[in-house]
Order: structure tokens, then C-alpha cells, then sequence
């Protein structure tokens, strides 16, 4: 009897490899396996890059950012004018549908303005305070009034959660169904979401460039570890994966069947100084400061050299970037100088690390080790990831290092959390000089782009000078694929241009 | 049949443990620091944002008054929204608990299929070589991590011999049981160590018993007094100790599900707990909390059919 049973469980073993084993691969269907799978398909109602980046291909939006990242073009919306007074933008929508053969109009446009204004769900309300009424002139004409002129709200439009819904859809089977099974005008269209593991979505007929689009889908594959996402692509299961560590570059380069993209991101990672502690109150200690950091050794150390010194708040390959903005060379000698000038010779600071985090960890012990060599104490203080949050909006700290990507074209969004002085103190480092914040505001209403260009640089040149916080680096977006995936490329604000990308 | 008259009372203790645990779950949740809605609004939250969302869900009230609220739901059967993903706690953990419930029964299975064998190899050699083989390996395989067997498993078998596809979860049965065969068998790898130990002894314990002993005065071969006597006494502790051994299954599959990237409840619980997903951690607890009473429960069932002169 025990002899039947091993040969019964041999042969089911046996007929599971046969069978399980042919993995069918649809022809042109691009798999890209990321860490996190996404949360909702209700754009309003998320805040994450996971969802963001899929929106972008199953809905569009009036316009869009191209891909360096620094110019709007057409979306759904073929031409735009506004008003002199800046009041009143008037929308010329294309001839486009969405993935169930209803035609997208001028209504469609306005609910999903008023709707993220509106409704109690949206995280995004904030932006969309400045909108004043939204109506459709006739079917393919949209007029947005506004309260006030605003340089960036046609940017604003551009963000993917402020996508163009049907109406008739959401409002027929409900949001909570909406944010499981969409409807979309975008290049693709979701088929299916098994969640937790993938999104699949199909070449969307309807769209109005579907003739360009080369794929027949794209799924998103959940990998959260490293390590297997990696070795997934390596063995050819999956075409592409994201979110390459820093440290496995140099190896997938090596491979063949590999290609490494590297695709410059508006991440900026800095150093957080709180102004309202003792010495750092003064400009010269945060000069210094800023003069006592090796930014070249913590690029090479954490981004493996594949990082860039940063040294404005805007960041490269953002809008209005300023490429001439100071950069303070790296001189101990003449920080500790400043130091003992400023009174602060045998400064103590606080530094608050989010521990588990293995890149924090590494760059507050460079710092620390930076900043003893000018007469620097720093006291390492680590805490979880949720509860650094708490401290630094608390101002129970002097450093902490955090980061920021872009998700507008426009610098103002983060201008003004930064330098605004509008919400959590300048993004918590209670940096407060009235003629900068008074630029700000100027630079949000200011219609003219070349003289709104000179605003912001002058904006970049005072905050260097100020030291609003220290700079440290940018970093790319880290993608791989295999080598017969083309034009797989994302743009600074990490839009995927999937309509693009072919597989061969 | 009075013997398994438990099954009938036994159900009614499980309530108070049911509400233990809610309880702690709950308080232990909210203590860890952190806010769903900050998490939620990401880098760009302000204040009166985080603020808004707290209050519609209801993280503002006092938290004896959340904690009524979410048993007043869970009597009625269900167990809130999850913020992150906006849906029914239940619903959400339904498209999830497949790919988990599948990968221990299958773990379970494999170690077995891994610890019996062998175990009875080094109880019929006891102080034999192969005996000493046999407590080796069972003694150095404890001391793996399983991410790190995962991993190793993953570049022998999928990469360098491609058998198996790296990770992820199949679409039919088959294509289902062949993605979970490496990380059943991770799972196997640690959990069958543990078996092999307590099966061994008990055989060895069986081996020199009266019943063994009886067994061989009437002349039985050897191979049928071992296969029809003694292994099937020892598999009375070995059960109980597979149910006892259920919270540290539970907990093995958060680590492989999350290596394997399979779609379980696992992974479900990780990403939960960062994002401070209060409804989903305390779902997630529940049924998992279910599960190991319901699973101590089964084994107490076997044991007294296995053994007609236990009695509960």
C-alpha cells in the first residue's frame, strides 16, 4: 500500500511540472514587476506613486507633462486659452472616448474637477480650492473659472489624479465600484486586478492615439523583495522591474540579456535644520553647516556614484531649475572657522534617524563622522520611520534628513511648503524670512513665464544663501529591462510612457 | 461516543479567547507610533488634511468608543474599511486568504512527506549512522533563516536549473500548487526539523513499548509492527505539536509570501501594519486567531480518534 502511495504522489508531482510549466506569455504584453501593489483605482482618493503611475496609462488628463519633464502638452484637452485677467481658462477637448465606447466630453471634464474639489473622500481638495465653477460651454468645450489668478493651476491639471472620469459610470455603479473596476480613456484599460499580485491591463481600442500603441497589454506584477524582483527579470519572467537597488547597478549591468535605465527623477534628498534652535537661528552655523558636508562622499557611499550633488531646492530636471545656484565646496577648515566666529564652536545637535532604514542609517553616520571633524557633536537618535514624522512637525530635533519628489510640473507646490511658510513650517524646519515668503506668493500670480523664471531663481539663490536646509543629493529613477524592450522611459514626475514602449 | 463530547462545549470557551485577543490586537495596534493618515497623505500632508481624514475615520473619537464601534461591527459581521484600500476589511482579506491557506496546508503536507521518512530512518538505526545523519541535518537546518533558504532555493532551482518560476502565484490548480512548491517546501525545510525530533523519540519510545513488544511475541515482521503499531502512537505528539506549531506556520508565511511575492494574507498583514491600516491589522489578527483555535481544535479531535484512550 505505501508503494502505490509514492508512486500516486511521484506522478502528481511529475504531471504538476509538465503542466505547470508552459507559462503562458501572451505576444507583446509587457511585465513589470514593482515592490507594492496599487491600493485603489478611485484617482481622488490616493496619494501614492504605486496608483499614480498606473493611472497615467489608464486615464488621461487634459494636459500633460511631457517627457523632460518641464513642458505641458496636450492631453485630452487639443488647445487651451486663458482669459487676460488669468480668471477664466476655456478647454478645446479631441475627439477621444473612453475604453467603453462613450465619447469623453466637456461634462465629463468639469464633474471630475468639482469632484476632487468637492467630495469628502478626496485627498487632493487642497489644490483644487482655487476653482471657482466649471461648466461645459457644449460637448467639447470646457471653462474653468478660477477665485484668483494662479501661474501653476494649469499644471495642476496635469496630475494624474485629476483624471478625466465618465461621469455616467461613477455616478451609475457607484465610486466604491469605480475604484475596483475602472473606466478609463487612457492607453490601456484595466482587465483585471488580482490584488496583492498584479494589474492587468489590455491595449484600449477606443483610445484617440491607439494606433501608435504598440503593446497588447501591461501587467504589474507585485515583487516586494529585492532581491526576487531582480532575479525575476534576470531569469527572464518578467520584461522589466523598478525600484533597482543602488547596490545591485553595477552587477545587472554586466548581464546581457539586461539594460539598466537610469532616468532622472525630481527626488531631492536634504538635511532638515530647525532655525528655532539656538544656534542654528544663525545663518553662519548653517553656512558652515553646509560647508562641513562632503555631499561628494554620501553620493558615492549611498547612490554607488550614481546620484548627483544637489545644491538647489529645485531639482534637476525640474522646472526652472537653476544649474548656476551656489554650490559650497566642501572646506572643514573654514566651517570650523565660522563656527567659533558665530560663538558655536563645540555645537551639540541632535540628530533624529529613522531606523531600519538602511540609507538614513548610513548617511547619519557620515554626517556624524563629517561634522565631529569640525568641532560638530551630534547625537544619533533613532526612531521608527511614523513617529520621526511626529518629531519633526513637533520641532523635537536639530537635523534629520528627509526627501521630496515633484508630482506638479510646477515648482510652486514645493515652493511653497518649503519656503511659503504656509503649512508645517516650511516643511518643518521653522525657516522664516518674510522676503522670500513674500516672493513666493508674488511668483504664484506671476502670468509673464520669463519674468515668473527670474522669481525663481532669485528663490534659489535666497534659500542657498539662507540655508533653508542643506542640500545633500538627487537621485534617478532605477529601472531594468531586457534588452528587447525599447523605449521604456519615464519622466522626471514618473510618468511610464507606455504608449511608447514596444516589445520586440 | 462520549469521548468526543468536547466537540459539542469546547466551541463556548473559544469566545472569551476570540475576545482576548480582539482586544489586545486593538490596543496594541494604535500603540505602536504613527498615523494611518499621515501615511495615507505621504510626505505632503499638512495638518488640517491629516485631520480631516482621521476624522472620517473616526481615529479622533476616544478609543474605548472605536473599540465598541468595531465590535458593534464585527456582530453584525463585519470589520470596517480599510483606509488604504478603501474597501470592506472582509472582502479584502476574502481576495486574499487563498494563496495562504493553500501554502500551509501544502508546507504542512511536504514536512511531513519530509519528517516521517526520515524520522523512522533514524528511530529503526537509533545510535546508527544513519541515525546520526538524521539528527545532523534536522539539528543544522533549524539554524536557517528562511529568507535566506528562500533566496538560495531561488537561485538553484529557478535560476541556475530553471525548474521553478521564481515567485508569484498561477491562475489554475496546477499551475497554482507548481508555483508554491518552493516556498512550501522553505516552509518544510524548517517546520519537518522540528517534527523530525519529536517523531523520532516518540518512535523510539513506541519501538521499545509493550504494544511493540506484544506485537513481536506473536511473531509480527518487524516492518509491520513498525508501520502499523508504532507509527501510527507516535503521530498522537506529532499532531499536537503541528497544532502548537500553527502561530509559528502563520508567522513563516509572512516571511515567504513576501520573498515568493505570493498574493496571501501574509503580505496582506506586513504592508497593514506599515501603513498603520488599523481595521486590516485587527481583521488579519482575527482570522488568523481563528484559524490556530480552530487548528488546536482539529488536533484534539485526531488525537482521540488516533488514540481511543485519550480523553479530553
Amino acid at each position: 500500500m505505501t508503494a502505490k502511495w509514492t508512486k500516486l504522489s511521484v506522478a502528481t508531482v511529475l504531471a504538476t511540472l509538465v503542466f505547470g510549466a508552459t507559462i503562458a506569455e501572451a505576444a507583446g504584453v509587457l511585465t513589470i514587476g514593482r515592490r507594492e501593489d496599487g491600493t485603489t483605482f478611485d484617482p481622488i482618493k490616493t496619494a501614492q506613486n504605486v496608483d499614480n503611475w498606473v493611472f497615467s496609462n489608464v486615464f488621461d488628463v487634459l494636459v500633460r507633462v511631457d517627457k523632460s519633464g518641464t513642458k505641458l502638452i496636450p492631453g485630452l484637452a487639443e488647445s487651451w486659452s486663458i482669459s487676460d485677467d488669468g480668471l477664466t481658462y476655456t478647454f478645446k477637448l479631441r475627439d477621444a472616448k473612453f475604453s467603453n465606447g462613450d465619447p469623453v466630453t466637456a461634462d465629463d471634464a468639469a464633474y471630475s474637477i468639482l469632484r476632487i474639489r468637492d467630495n469628502p473622500g478626496s485627498l487632493w481638495a487642497d489644490s483644487y480650492k482655487i476653482v471657482d465653477t466649471a461648466t461645459a460651454a457644449d460637448a467639447k468645450t470646457l471653462v474653468v473659472k478660477l477665485t484668483g489668478p494662479s501661474a501653476p493651476f494649469l499644471a495642476s491639471l496635469a496630475l494624474p489624479n485629476v483624471s478625466v472620469l465618465p461621469k455616467k459610470v461613477v455616478e451609475g455603479i457607484g465610486e466604491d465600484a469605480f475604484g475596483e473596476a475602472p473606466i478609463g480613456s487612457g492607453a490601456f484599460a484595466v482587465k483585471e486586478w488580482r490584488r496583492g499580485d498584479r494589474v492587468i491591463l489590455t491595449k484600449n481600442p477606443e483610445y484617440w492615439d491607439a494606433a501608435n500603441v504598440s503593446l497588447d497589454g501591461v501587467e504589474w506584477i507585485s515583487i516586494p523583495d529585492d532581491n526576487t524582483r531582480m532575479l525575476k527579470v534576470q531569469a527572464g519572467e518578467i520584461d522589466t522591474a523598478i525600484f533597482v537597488p543602488f547596490s545591485r547597478i553595477a552587477e545587472l549591468q554586466k548581464d546581457p540579456n539586461l539594460k539598466i535605465h537610469l532616468d532622472t527623477s525630481t527626488r531631492e534628498d536634504h538635511l532638515l535644520i530647525n532655525h528655532e534652535h539656538g544656534a542654528l537661528a544663525k545663518k553662519e552655523v548653517r553656512q558652515a553647516l553646509d560647508m562641513a558636508i562632503d555631499k561628494k562622499a554620501i553620493v558615492d557611499a549611498v547612490t554607488f556614484g550614481l546620484g548627483e550633488i544637489a545644491y538647489s531646492y529645485v531639482p534637476k530636471g525640474a522646472l526652472y531649475h537653476y544649474a548656476d545656484n551656489l554650490q559650497r565646496p566642501y572646506e572643514p577648515e573654514k566651517a570650523k572657522a565660522l563656527l567659533a566666529e558665530a560663538g558655536a564652536a563645540d555645537l551639540k545637535l541632535n540628530y533624529v534617524v529613522n531606523a531600519g532604514d538602511e540609507v538614513d542609517e548610513q548617511i547619519a553616520i557620515l554626517l556624524q563622522q563629517q561634522l565631529s571633524k569640525v568641532g560638530v557633536t551630534v547625537d544619533l537618535q533613532k526612531v521608527d520611520p511614523s513617529q520621526s514624522w511626529d518629531m519633526l512637525i513637533a520641532g523635537d530635533y536639530d537635523i534629520s534628513v528627509m526627501y521630496w519628489t515633484n508630482d506638479v510640473l510646477d515648482p510652486d507646490q514645493k515652493t511653497t511648503f518649503v519656503l511659503g511658510h504656509d503649512s508645517n513650517m516650511n516643511y518643518m524646519t521653522r525657516y522664516n524670512n518674510p522676503v522670500v515668503k513674500d516672493l513666493v506668493s508674488a511668483a504664484r500670480v506671476e502670468m509673464d513665464p520669463k519674468k515668473r523664471e527670474q522669481m525663481y531663481i532669485d528663490l534659489q539663490k535666497m534659500a542657498k544663501d539662507d540655508v533653508n536646509w542643506v542640500d545633500l543629493y538627487y537621485s534617478p529613477y532605477r529601472n531594468v529591462s531586457r534588452t528587447n524592450i525599447e523605449n521604456f522611459d519615464q519622466n522626471p514626475l514618473g510618468r511610464f510612457f507606455l504608449e511608447e514602449t514596444k516589445k520586440n | 461516543m462520549h469521548r468526543y463530547k468536547f466537540v459539542l462545549y469546547r466551541p463556548l470557551q473559544f469566545l472569551p479567547v476570540l475576545f482576548g485577543i480582539s482586544l489586545i490586537t486593538f490596543v496594541l495596534v494604535r500603540l505602536i507610533p504613527g498615523d494611518p493618515a499621515r501615511v495615507l497623505l505621504g510626505t505632503k500632508s499638512t495638518p488640517a488634511a491629516i485631520a480631516a481624514i482621521r476624522a472620517q475615520y473616526g481615529l479622533d473619537q476616544p478609543i474605548w468608543l472605536q473599540y465598541f464601534y468595531f465590535l458593534q461591527n464585527l456582530a453584525q459581521g463585519e470589520m470596517g474599511k480599510s483606509i488604504l484600500y478603501k474597501i470592506d476589511v472582509l472582502r479584502l482579506i476574502t481576495t486574499r486568504i487563498e494563496p495562504t491557506l493553500v501554502l500551509v496546508l501544502c508546507s504542512v503536507l511536504l514536512s511531513l512527506l519530509i519528517a516521517v521518512p526520515l524520522a523512522s530512518l533514524a528511530a529503526r538505526s537509533n545510535g546508527g549512522p544513519a541515525d546520526h545523519i538524521v539528527r545532523f541535518i534536522s539539528t543544522f537546518g533549524i539554524g536557517f533563516p528562511p529568507f535566506w533558504l528562500a533566496l538560495m532555493l531561488i537561485i538553484f532551482f529557478s535560476v541556475r536549473l530553471d525548474l521553478f518560476p521564481v515567485s508569484g502565484y498561477g491562475e489554475t490548480l496546477a499551475d497554482k500548487l507548481y508555483h508554491l512548491i518552493l516556498p512550501s517546501l522553505t516552509i518544510a525545510l524548517s517546520l519537518s526539523t522540528v517534527l523530525i525530533r519529536s517523531l523520532r523519540t516518540a518512535m523510539i519510545a513506541e519501538l521499545k513499548g509493550d504494544l511493540a513488544t506484544a506485537a513481536r511475541a506473536r511473531g509480527m515482521p518487524e516492518s509491520i509492527v513498525f508501520w502499523r503499531h508504532v507509527v501510527p502512537n507516535s503521530l498522537v505528539p506529532t499532531v499536537n505539536l503541528l497544532a502548537v506549531n500553527i502561530g509559528w506556520l502563520i508567522g513563516g508565511t509572512v516571511v515567504v509570501e513576501s520573498v515568493f511575492a505570493l498574493p496571501g494574507m501574509g503580505q496582506l498583514l506586513v504592508r497593514a501594519i506599515f501603513s498603520r491600516d488599523y481595521m486590516v491589522v485587527q481583521g488579519v489578527a482575527m482570522v488568523f486567531a481563528c484559524a490556530t483555535v480552530l487548528v488546536n481544535f482539529l488536533a484534539d479531535i485526531v488525537t482521540v480518534a488516533i488514540d481511543p484512550r485519550v480523553k479530553q
